[in-house]
């Protein structure tokens, strides 16, 4: 029983004194049996505050601490941590929200949310008064991190983590690295190509002693929780041997008479079942896509590398953080959206591969383009789809785009399809660079885009442009190229493996988006680049560092230290029904037999505390450690007065 | 972890102790590292701190801000001194820095302050508040707001009398009026510029009257008065201290502006102030808002649905380009401007204007350094040189940059930015380490 409690009620600078008297709090408990003092401090979280605390607690000796502010989400670290400095265990600290609970809630009742103050810091009181001393759990961490992702995201964060000294599974589900970015040529304001960024990548990372790559490798299956995580990988063969002799393999491809849409290049070509997407692709080793392949035997007749005996691999590994760069897809635009399905429509990202394969003329379908017409946001600022965000990078790559095809190309004409540009930054001097090439732009509202249709053999795109007044304009376009978004990725089979949450917007969701984007709620999970959501690649890289450091920072040490706030079991009790195995969302639970009987166990290293196993207990026989039933009862009892 | 432990040594210094180099410096000394932080101003969290909630989340600012920069500054890797600068930065031929480190007087002791404010009353001069950006006045003898870190009085010399009263009214004696500038020099292996940035001066657009006319003024003086320590506790138009009921954002001021030699957009002047008009709703709840805008940049996560979340709200946005305000006798304003969407120039008039002003570079960072070079880019933000493979790289092997001192950002890009600097940071320590342990 604590008798030396120090409970502080913080103004948070008008947001709770507004409508809650603050003092009148202050006084109403400072009476109350084991309260040493009651203050009242403008901002409890401020470093000068901080400091009273500490003073008080090892000037007074307090041995309890009540903090009466906003939501513990926001504050119950900062104080927890000043009660450790003090030497007061941090677990006879109970945090009051009085901010989101009561005075926002009751901002119309002064007198009430003054009131409910009160009974909020009365039960905090009473369930201090009961509170008991508890100690980290320690566990030993692996310092070996999964990179899942080898795009540029995950490559860069896998070499910072190689260089600090980690160990590192960089983990590809294609044959291939560099994602997206290998799929493009030339970058916006720098002298590399999008396959040289690649390369310069995965030079640094496939010799790197702490690197491991596996290519056609998923994970299938998750267990364990930070610092130790249990993943099993799945690797698919490429059916090509270790040594393999980089001629015969050329006759291969050139024999095989499958066909197949060629993904890289947004199936606008066909590509063979064994197959490279472009020459200087790593690892410089084709594969076979064995989903497509006739097993017709025609590559093995001229070439001694084909091995159809190689086996799908599972391999266990563990792991102390996994940092997630999955990336994201490309919008896929439905059927006649924005004349989607008519033979002189394309996406960006497949005006792009055409860009790279067309040298002197802009040739499509063997028709020469002189006439683009660019309708922006095919996919994203939906008015009626579900994509309401923006995809942040497809204005600067549109108008990127045209700067590229009036360089490679002689008498382009292009016409922008916008909804306001947004060249954020110092992507600006790219808007201004377009506009002085005689680029037209044509710009509507959300709810009123423009159209495309085909007026016999002709392809016209429709708009009411705003910025002239609402005219109808027409344009006759030689090719439409639909700038579509991005997604998340549509094979999201990793996310559910890893249980990673999502936004509303369907890519994965971060802790805080503005202080903590690369954390997740799952301890030891990171996420990186445009799995996140829409990113460039300064932006994605940046992330991966971020993500990478913080990855880092759980395995280098080789110690962790856990919450003891966890579920235990009372051995006498327990008849083992299994409901709570049942009812555990990270399968914390297990059936054991000790002495003849059979109970239920609890994994510490697993448990989260989450309390989904105690009402669900018919016998009653679980109980949560800094949450007991006793303490929780007289918090109950303190709030209703009983 | 600790590599160094002599008291002028450190594995990291750096400069600029705003959102990114705080990040950067926690990030760092969560991996063990020994950090020095410095910040040319009396207190840390930089601008972020001012501000009044975050967008898209809404966030109070404050409370988000306070426990970082209290995790900060009672971190035992971290030694922060503000009010001090580098200078005369070299790089020694293993690869390492040497930096004078300039703190200039406070005239307070910050270890005996107990922030009593006692001072503040005693002290009888009254200048503009700079934190409050110049809405309200202080004293000289002043705490600079009351979560600064460290919460300890300074003494404005340049406006102090020198009369003596706070040095009287102190009850731990902290005032010292002897205090001269302090000069280190310290030892680092790497160094990380989180130097921030400027604000763009609206005076430079006589046009738009700010300075002139009373009710215009900047985001930032809003900002200030939506804050949860704001100055009026109320939004208020300086002229007559009346609750504007018609407010006007000029977008754009000091930004995607050739003339006044910033061609770039400032990245988070759309999105401040599409939340700022969205706090005033909530604040004054019969006031009309209207955003007059060239795009609206709601790029970001969650941006265009909170861009979505104003315009269903009811604040207005204009399309149109502001050429000119003038101010009428009763302190309103017309404002003229070209309505895309009419097609025709018009005036309309508000009781207040907000100027949404841009974000410029900081000068003065390559002079920072000695016998080394640090290249700025055409916008005179430091130059990232790897800008795709690693972003956080300068000219210099071993600086690196964190934050908006290389381009506009908002503060998650701030933060991922920070990250991508402490890792390469923390990787170069590491060779510095490895180096200096062989040798």
């Amino acid at each position: 029983m604590k008798n030396k409690i120090g409970v502080y009620i913080c103004h948070c600078g008008g947001n709770i004194s507004d409508y809650v008297d603050v003092e009148k709090v202050r006084d109403a408990v400072k009476d109350i049996e084991g309260v040493e003092i009651s203050v009242d401090t403008m901002f409890a979280c401020a470093d000068s505050s901080q400091k009273q605390i500490f003073n008080d607690i090892k000037e007074k000796q307090l041995d309890g601490l009540v903090v009466a502010s906003c939501s513990p989400k926001l504050h119950y670290p900062t104080f927890s941590a000043v009660a450790e400095r003090a030497g007061l265990n941090k677990y006879n600290y109970v945090h009051a929200n009085i901010r989101e609970q009561v005075s926002w809630a009751h901002s119309d009742n002064k007198l009430g949310a003054t009131e409910k103050a009160i009974q909020a810091v009365k039960a905090a009181i009473a369930g201090v008064k009961e509170s008991i001393s508890l100690e980290p759990i320690k566990i030993k961490s692996q310092k070996i991190v999964a990179v899942i992702g080898a795009g540029v995201a995950g490559m860069r964060a896998a070499k910072e983590l190689a260089d600090l000294g980690v160990k590192v599974y960089l983990i590809e589900r294609e044959y291939f690295v560099g994602g997206r970015v290998a799929q493009l040529d030339y970058l916006c304001r720098v002298q590399e190509t999008g396959k040289e960024l690649v390369t310069r990548m995965y030079e640094a990372i496939h010799k790197h002693e702490n690197i491991t790559l596996f290519t056609g490798a998923e994970i299938i299956e998750k267990g364990g929780s930070i610092g130790n995580f249990k993943i099993k990988l799945k690797i698919t063969p490429r059916y090509i041997k270790k040594d393999c002799n980089e001629d015969e393999l050329k006759k291969a491809i050139e024999v095989c008479p499958v066909e197949v849409d060629d993904d890289f290049n947004f199936n606008i070509t066909k590509r063979k079942a064994i197959y490279k997407n472009y020459p200087s692709e790593y690892p410089q080793k084709p594969a076979i896509d064995i989903k497509n392949c006739t097993r017709c035997g025609e590559c093995e007749k001229v070439c001694s590398s084909i091995d159809f005996n190689q086996k799908e691999e599972i391999l266990d590994l563990t792991v102390g953080s996994i940092l997630t760069a999955t990336g994201f897809d490309p919008y896929r635009p439905k059927e006649n959206e924005f004349g989607w399905g008519l033979d002189n429509v394309v996406t960006l990202p497949q005006f792009r591969r055409i860009i790279n394969m067309c040298d002197d003329k802009l040739i499509y379908n063997g028709k020469e383009i002189k006439e683009i017409a660019y309708i922006y946001c095919v996919g994203s600022r939906q008015v009626d789809g579900e994509n309401k965000y923006c995809s942040r990078y497809c204005c600067t790559a549109t108008l990127y785009t045209s700067i590229l095809t009036h360089k490679k190309y002689k008498n382009i004409h292009a016409y922008h399809f916008n909804r306001g540009i947004r060249t954020y930054g110092k992507q600006e001097v790219i808007y201004d660079e377009v506009s002085q090439l005689g680029d037209i732009f044509l710009q509507s509202y959300e709810y009123d885009p423009a159209t495309v249709e085909k007026q016999g053999d002709k392809t016209i795109v429709k708009v009411k442009d705003i910025l002239t007044n609402n005219t109808e304009i027409e344009v006759e376009a030689d090719l439409v190229v639909l700038v579509t978004g991005m997604e998340p990725r549509k094979d999201n089979s990793i996310g559910d493996v890893l249980k990673i949450p999502k936004g509303r917007d369907r890519f994965y969701n971060e802790i805080h988006m503005k202080l903590r984007p690369v954390e997740t709620v799952i301890d030891g999970i990171t996420i990186a680049g445009a799995c996140q959501g829409p990113k460039n690649i300064l932006e994605s890289v940046n992330s991966a560092l971020s993500a990478a450091t913080k990855s880092y920072s759980i395995v280098n040490t080789g110690e962790l230290a856990l919450e003891p706030i966890i579920a235990s079991v009372n051995e006498d009790t327990c008849t083992w029904c299994g409901l709570c195995a049942d009812a555990c969302p990270y399968d914390a639970i297990e059936l054991i037999n000790k002495n003849g009987k059979d109970i239920a166990e609890i994994n510490k290293s697993v448990c989260k505390g989450c309390g989904m196993c105690l009402p669900v207990c018919e016998s009653d026989s679980i109980e949560m450690s800094g949450f007991t039933n006793n303490i929780i009862e007289n918090m109950i009892s303190a709030y209703a007065d009983i | 972890m600790q590599y160094q432990t002599d008291n002028n040594s450190y594995d990291a210094l750096v400069i600029g102790a705003g959102i990114a180099g705080g990040e950067a410096a926690l990030n760092l000394a969560n991996l063990g590292y020994k950090v020095l932080l410095i910040d040319k101003d009396l207190t840390i969290g930089g601008k972020m701190i001012m501000l009044s909630k975050v967008f898209p989340t809404l966030d109070c600012s404050a409370c988000i801000t306070t426990p970082k920069v209290s995790e900060i500054s009672r971190h035992p890797n971290i030694k922060i001194l503000t009010s001090t600068q580098a200078s005369n930065i070299t790089q020694k031929s293993d690869g390492t820095f040497m930096a004078e480190i300039t703190t200039k007087p406070r005239y307070v002791e910050i270890e005996d302050c107990t922030g009593c404010q006692l001072c503040e009353e005693a002290c009888p001069v009254i200048v503009k508040d700079q934190y409050q950006y110049d809405l309200v006045g202080r004293k000289a003898a002043y705490i600079p707001f009351s979560i600064a870190s460290p919460r300890a009085a300074a003494i404005d010399i340049e406006n102090c009398t020198l009369c003596g009263a706070c040095e009287r009214a102190c009850p731990t004696n902290c005032i010292d009026f002897t205090q001269t500038d302090k000069k280190i020099t310290i030892k680092c292996n790497t160094v990380i510029l989180a130097t921030g940035f400027q604000l763009f001066d609206p005076t430079l657009i006589p046009r738009y009257g700010f300075g002139r006319f009373k009710n215009v003024i900047t985001s930032m003086q809003m900002e200030r008065q939506l804050a949860p320590t704001r100055p009026f506790n109320t939004v208020l138009r300086p002229s007559d201290g009346k609750l504007p009921d018609n407010i006007a954002y000029v977008l754009c001021t000091g930004s995607r502006d050739k003339t006044l030699g910033n061609p770039i957009c400032s990245q988070v002047c759309c999105m401040y102030s599409t939340k700022q008009a969205q706090l005033l709703m909530g604040a004054l709840p019969m006031a009309d808002i209207t955003l007059y805008y060239l795009h609206i940049r709601a790029f970001g996560k969650g941006f265009n649905e909170f861009y979505a979340q104003a315009q269903s709200m009811g604040v207005e946005f204009v399309k149109g380009k502001v050429a000119k305000i003038t101010e009428k006798e009763n302190g309103n304003l017309i404002l003229r401007y070209e309505d895309i969407n009419g097609n025709v120039v018009k005036e309309t008039e508000h009781d207040m204007v907000v100027l949404s002003v841009g974000i410029l570079p900081n000068v003065g960072i390559q002079e920072l350094f000695s016998g080394i070079n640090l290249e700025l880019d055409e916008f005179n933000y430091v130059k990232q040189t790897d800008v795709l493979a690693s972003p956080a790289a300068t000219s210099i092997n071993g600086v690196f940059v964190a934050g908006t001192a290389s381009a506009p950002m908002d503060i998650p890009d701030s933060i991922l930015s920070a990250g991508a600097a402490s890792a390469e940071a923390a990787n170069y320590i590491r060779k510095m380490s490895e180096i200096n342990v062989s040798v």
